[in-house]
Formats: structure tokens, C-alpha cells, sequence
């Protein structure tokens, strides 16, 4: 399955993988949101993916707890690794690895489909979630700020709306409207549909990192509500990537206790 | 008979004879110079007027407390101690560069032959004064920017605000005080800030805004503070290398929390005093339902002074301390010899604090050697011999005290040694130390060999 190679990134990489690794996030109930709900579920999926336990344990300031300010973390041994990316480096380094099996072309292709994901999925959730008034105002804001008592959960609230708002400024989202939004995820979900084809895997016959990736997206996706389902119901046009999403929560997540599954509880299969 | 000033608030003794005595001799010339000697010698004077001149903005109504005991002299040298005593009053308002005090004898229509007046003549401070420095520290610079209203309302009101704007940190603070007329020491004050710190011995970044307003009084000899302040604090890793018990106390909280404080301080002065004792409880109640009680003793006497400090955090919930509310021990203001607060709890070389302490210290201060400099420059200095001793820890509360005593007097952390000290006017006091550590722990950092220390309060 898994290549050994030996590449000393650092002297941690000598060390096995401990019983003990723990994945950090927001609190699952009452204060992650989407697109923290996403990005952690493609680290579970990656992690499960490699065939490596990890525990997750969620806290009110794992934002505040992360190297890089972005939830999910993981705390390997006395490593602190933050974001799907480093993390992958981080376990090739340990020796383990999806990719090894992919030729250059296709380990470029890999690194642009999950740059979309990264610039198209993950910012129009990011959008949706603060930069929609209504949604900021029912769902975002106060789950961001569940946690925090008077009158911090405003102020920590309001700070990270702008901040968001910010960045959506600096990279030209600002002037999208919400259709135009929707458009661009379906534009995404379209090209991913069309590279999955009839494929089990991006890459045929085994998962990779861009598998996990896509996965924790539109799983969280389909699975979260929001205050309308326009968003799930651009994924859900596309039946391959549903069988897809279907296919590893059923391989990576059916298979070991209903404790260990992260994202909701809900099944695809009981979504009206 | 006479008239009698509208400030007076005694009833003025008179006697006739004398009265009729001094009416006559104050004509003469050379008997006036007996006269005089005979004022001076305990001679029974009526102070009939006050005067207070060189007031603008003051009001006048905070001004008859301090002055009011001058009218209460019955004899010349009364007059002076009384007046002087008021002067002093005056100063300590903070309001006046300088009082002087004339005191004459009565003129006008209605003056006694031994009446008096007295006049302070005052210099109020300028409305508004301003400070700006510069400030370079360990790769920072700073810009700092001071602004002090004093007597805003002519009350003794005082409105301070500073500014520092650095590379690094920005900070900002701005008070509002206000006695009561007439007791000064009984006063309240408002404060907003926002501080910065940075610990390098916890690998800890904190910064807190917040706004506390105080009420001090007085009650017999005790001085009485109590304090309800909320912050909102935001605790962060200093460097990627913080361990992760640092880590997991990162993010946001809030703070809010009521304290009360009771002094006692007879010393002759707050740095390297000769006499004296300091007595300070300190309690607070946050709202995570913490109570903290902090004691620092302090005794001196000539060339001997001992400390004794101690605290103690009592989670009465189930949330855990926070690592900014737990108290630290060691350094050169603390136990000698050992780093700055580096004992105690640790991990992976990050210091914790602990939820309980206890330190003392004993000195013996003794002149320079061979007292170069006798009387002047050389007067600044001491050299002193001390003992200091030290325990910090957490304590497992589902024990008994028994047990918190035992886990307090084992792993005594103490060093011994000596130094000089050098006291900055009334600002800060420096030291310079030959320590020896003893009883150090896995984990302590220590100090030993000579140790530098600079500040206000040292163990």
C-alpha cells in the first residue's frame, strides 16, 4: 500500500506514530462551523485514509490554539501541525503516504484540483457563511461566539466577520453576489464530476489526499443545514460525486464505531 | 469684642487684662521689641484670618478642611506646627507646585492686639502638562506619550492618560481620580487600559483591555481598597516553540473580578526604608469563582528586615486556574539566585506557576565597607547579607490542610548570600548579588554567582 521512504524533514520523522495523536477543533455541537466542519473532516479522512488513529478532541479555542490561526491541528508526539497541507508533508515525512503511487503529471493534477477545491469550495463556504448577512446573523455569529459570555462573544463575532470580509475584499470576492456564488460552486462541482467520471477514486483505484479532500467538502456539504439548501442542492445535481461521497463514508467511517465519526450524524442516504 | 473672620469655626478665647496690656505697649517703639520677645515666648495669640492667595481654579470649599486646624492655635509656636501641618495637607492634594506660609500679625478694623494671620500663599500646577519619550528595549522600540490634567473640575480631580505606540506593542491607559473634599484619603478612580506583556519565562504573550474602577478609605490606622475590574485578556504562544500546556491556555476570556485590599505601612519610606512594618492582605473573587488571598509582611528595624509573602488560589468551581492568575516564584526581586520565576511547576522549560507560595527573606544591611563617599553619594548605598527561602506548587484540593502543609514545607527552595544595594531616590532600588541556591529541584533554572536586580519590591 504505502511506499517506506526515508526523508529526514525533520528528527520527529523518526519517531513512530503514537497512540496518542490528537486532532483539535471548534466544539462539534454548538460552535464549528461549515467551513471548519470541512476542513477537519478531510484531515479524519486523510488520517483514516493512511490507516493512522487519531483521537479528536474538540475545544473552545482551538482557533486560538493553532500555530497558523486555522483549525483543524494535529498534536503528534511534541509536534503541533495546523491545515490538510503541512499535515500531508508531515506524514509523508513519517513515511506514509497516498500520492506515492502517482506519476508527475498526475501528482500536478492532483496539486491543481485541490488548489480549486481549496479557492472555489472552501472560499464560497467562507463567503456564504459571513459574508450573507442573514446567514452571518442567524447561524454564523452566534455559533462562532456560543462559547463566550457577554460581552466578548460580540466583539470576538464582529472581529471575525471583518476579517473574513476582509480577506473576500482582497481577493476580488467582495463584489460576488450570492447567485454568482452558487454558480461557481456548481462551475467547481462540474469539473470535479468530470474528472471523477465513473472512477471509484480520483486516481482510479486507490484514495489519495485530493480524495480526502473532496470528500470533507461535500460531505460536510450535504450534511449541514443551512438557512436554505440551495448549496447542497448544487452538489446533489451531480450523482457521481454523491455515490463518491457515499462510497468512502461507507469504507473509512461505517466500519468503526458511530463515536469516531466526525461530521454529522446524518447519513446521505436520509437527506430528503 | 472684635469681630471675628467668618472662617473661624471656634469660639476665640479673650482675656481682658492682657488685652488691655498689649493695646498700650504696642505703641511704643522700644517696648514693642519686648513685646515681641514676649509673643515669641508662649504668648497666647488668637488666629483671626486665613488667607489662601494665588488660587484659580481651585474651589474653595476642598481648601477649609486642610486648612481648618490652623484656627484651632492657642500659642505662637501651635500656630507654626498647625500651619506647617497645613501646608503639608495643601502639598499632598496634588494640585499646588508650592505653598508658603506668612504669618503675620492681624491687620485691619477688627484686629486683636494678638491676633494673627496667616496666609498661604499658593502656586497652582498648569492645567495640562505633557510627557514624550522614547523608549528602546530588546529589539523594540517605543514611542510613549504622557498627558496629565491635575485638578480638572478644581476639586483635586486628576486625569491622566499615556500612550505608547512600539514596533511590537501598542498600549494605552487613561485614569480619573477623585478624592472626597476634605478627606483626602478617602477616593475613588476610574481606569481603561489596554497593557501588553510578554513572559519569556512561560513562553506566554498577554494582553488585557480592560476598565476597573476603585474605592479607597481609610479606617483608623488601615488603609482600605476595594476593586472591581474587567478584562478581557488574550493569552497567546510568545514562539513557535511553546509547550503545549501554554498552547491549551491560549485564546480569549473574560475576566471580571471584585477585590479588596487592606495596608498597613509604617515605614519611613517605600525603598530601603530604616524603620517600620507592611502588612498587605489582598482577597479577590473572579467569576469563575476563584479566591485568592495574598499576604506580604514586611518588618523592619534599623539594620535587620524580614519578609514574609504568601498566596494561595482557591478554585471553589471546576474550571481549572488560568496560567495568568497563578502566582510565580524566583528572580532577583523574589527568591535569589534562581532565574525569574522559573521555579516550580514546568513544561518542556515553560513555567506554569503555582496555585500556592509561600517565600521569606531575612537581611542584614550594614554601611559600605570602609564608607567611601560617608555622607553624601555613599549614603545611597548598602551592602546586605540576606536568607531568602521559597516554595510554589499546585495543590491536589480533595486533601486535607494537613496534607497542603506537609506538600509546602517539603522541596524548600532557599539561597543565601550577599550584595549591595543601591536606592534610587524614591523610585526603584538596585541590587547587585553573590547568590548560592539551594535546594533546587529538577525543572528550577537557577542563578547562582552574581545576579543583577532592578526594581520597586523585593522578598
Amino acid at each position: 500500500m504505502s511506499v517506506v521512504h526515508v526523508m529526514s524533514l525533520s528528527t520527529a520523522a523518526a519517531e513512530p506514530w503514537p497512540e496518542k495523536a490528537t486532532l483539535y477543533q471548534p466544539l462539534k455541537e454548538d460552535q464549528i462551523l461549515l467551513s471548519d466542519s470541512a476542513s477537519s473532516l478531510a484531515v479524519q479522512t486523510f488520517l483514516r485514509m493512511c490507516g493512522l488513529p487519531v483521537q479528536v478532541s474538540c475545544c473552545a479555542n482551538a482557533e486560538y490554539m493553532s500555530p497558523s490561526g486555522k483549525v483543524p491541528f494535529i498534536h503528534v508526539g511534541n509536534q503541533v501541525v495546523s491545515e490538510l497541507g503541512p499535515i500531508v508533508q508531515f506524514i509523508k515525512a513519517k513515511g506514509h503516504s497516498l500520492s506515492d503511487g502517482l506519476d508527475d503529471v498526475q501528482r500536478a493534477e492532483m496539486k491543481a484540483y485541490m488548489e480549486l477545491v481549496n479557492n472555489m469550495l472552501l472560499t464560497a463556504e467562507l463567503y456564504i457563511q459571513w459574508c450573507d448577512d442573514y446567514t452571518a446573523t442567524e447561524i454564523s455569529r452566534p455559533r462562532y461566539s456560543s462559547p463566550y459570555s457577554w460581552p466578548l462573544n460580540h466583539i470576538l463575532a464582529y472581529q471575525k466577520q471583518w476579517e473574513v470580509q476582509r480577506k473576500m475584499n482582497a481577493i476580488g470576492w467582495s463584489g460576488k453576489s450570492l447567485e454568482q456564488v452558487y454558480e461557481d460552486v456548481s462551475q467547481c462541482c462540474q469539473a470535479l464530476s468530470q474528472r471523477l467520471g465513473t472512477q471509484p477514486y480520483f486516481f482510479n483505484k486507490q484514495p489519495t489526499e485530493l480524495d480526502a479532500l473532496v470528500f470533507g467538502h461535500l460531505f460536510t456539504i450535504l450534511t449541514t443545514q443551512l438557512t436554505n439548501d440551495e448549496l447542497a442542492e448544487k452538489v446533489k445535481s451531480y450523482t457521481n460525486l454523491l455515490s463518491f461521497c457515499h462510497r468512502i463514508e461507507h469504507t473509512y467511517f461505517k466500519e468503526h464505531d458511530r463515536e469516531s465519526q466526525s461530521g454529522s450524524p446524518q447519513s446521505i442516504v436520509d437527506i430528503p | 469684642m472684635g469681630t471675628v473672620h467668618a472662617r473661624s469655626l471656634d469660639p476665640l478665647p479673650m482675656q481682658g487684662p492682657e488685652l488691655g496690656l498689649q493695646a498700650d505697649d504696642m505703641d511704643l517703639g522700644e517696648p514693642e521689641h519686648e513685646e515681641k520677645q514676649e509673643v515669641l515666648e508662649n504668648k497666647d495669640v488668637v488666629v483671626q484670618h486665613v488667607h489662601i492667595g494665588g488660587l484659580g481654579r481651585t474651589k474653595e470649599d476642598i481648601l477649609t478642611y486642610e486648612i481648618a486646624d490652623v484656627f484651632r492655635a492657642k500659642n505662637l509656636i501651635d500656630v507654626m506646627k498647625k500651619s506647617h501641618e497645613a501646608r503639608q495637607r495643601l502639598l499632598r492634594l496634588g494640585i499646588f507646585r508650592n505653598v508658603e506660609v506668612v504669618i503675620d500679625t492681624a491687620e485691619g478694623a477688627d484686629a486683636l492686639p494678638n491676633g494673627l494671620d496667616v496666609t498661604f500663599e499658593v502656586k497652582e500646577l498648569r492645567r495640562m502638562t505633557g510627557s514624550y519619550n522614547t523608549m528602546v528595549g530588546n529589539n523594540e522600540g517605543s514611542m510613549v506619550l504622557g498627558l496629565k490634567l491635575p485638578n480638572v473640575f478644581g476639586r483635586a480631580e486628576k486625569l491622566t492618560f499615556q500612550f505608547s505606540y512600539g514596533t511590537k506593542e501598542t498600549s494605552y491607559g487613561l485614569s480619573f481620580f477623585k478624592p472626597q473634599p476634605g478627606h483626602f484619603e478617602r477616593n475613588f478612580s476610574i481606569n481603561l487600559y489596554k497593557v501588553t506583556g510578554q513572559f519569556p519565562w512561560s513562553s506566554l504573550r498577554e494582553t488585557d483591555r480592560g476598565v476597573s474602577t476603585e474605592f479607597s478609605f481609610p479606617i483608623w490606622r488601615t488603609n482600605h481598597t476595594l476593586k472591581w475590574e474587567g478584562v478581557w485578556r488574550e493569552l497567546g504562544c510568545l514562539a513557535r516553540t511553546s509547550s503545549f500546556a501554554v498552547r491549551e491556555e491560549s485564546g480569549h476570556s473574560l475576566k471580571s473580578s471584585l477585590s479588596h485590599t487592606m495596608v498597613i505601612d509604617t515605614r519611613n519610606s517605600t525603598i530601603l526604608p530604616r524603620k517600620g512594618a507592611l502588612l498587605k492582605i489582598n482577597q479577590v473573587c473572579l467569576n469563575q469563582l476563584l479566591s485568592l488571598f495574598h499576604l506580604l509582611i514586611f518588618l523592619v528595624l534599623q539594620v535587620l528586615s524580614t519578609s514574609l509573602w504568601g498566596g494561595m488560589l482557591l478554585p471553589l468551581g471546576d474550571k481549572p486556574s488560568s496560567i495568568a492568575d497563578r502566582f510565580y516564584l524566583g528572580g532577583p526581586t523574589s527568591v535569589r539566585g534562581f532565574s525569574m520565576y522559573s521555579i516550580g511547576p514546568q513544561s518542556e522549560g515553560d513555567y506554569l506557576g503555582g496555585e500556592v507560595y509561600w517565600a521569606g527573606g531575612l537581611h542584614l544591611y550594614t554601611p559600605l565597607p570602609f564608607r567611601p563617599g560617608r555622607g553624601s553619594f555613599g549614603e545611597l548605598f548598602r551592602t546586605h547579607f540576606f536568607l531568602n527561602a521559597g516554595n510554589l506548587c499546585n495543590l491536589n484540593y480533595g486533601e486535607g490542610p494537613r496534607a497542603h502543609l506537609s506538600k509546602l514545607a517539603e522541596c524548600i527552595r532557599w539561597s543565601y548570600g550577599a550584595g549591595i544595594v543601591l536606592r534610587l531616590g524614591n523610585i526603584a532600588r538596585l541590587e547587585l548579588n553573590y547568590c548560592i541556591p539551594m535546594g533546587v529541584r529538577s525543572g528550577d533554572r537557577i542563578c547562582d554567582g552574581v545576579q543583577f536586580g532592578a526594581g520597586i519590591r523585593f522578598l
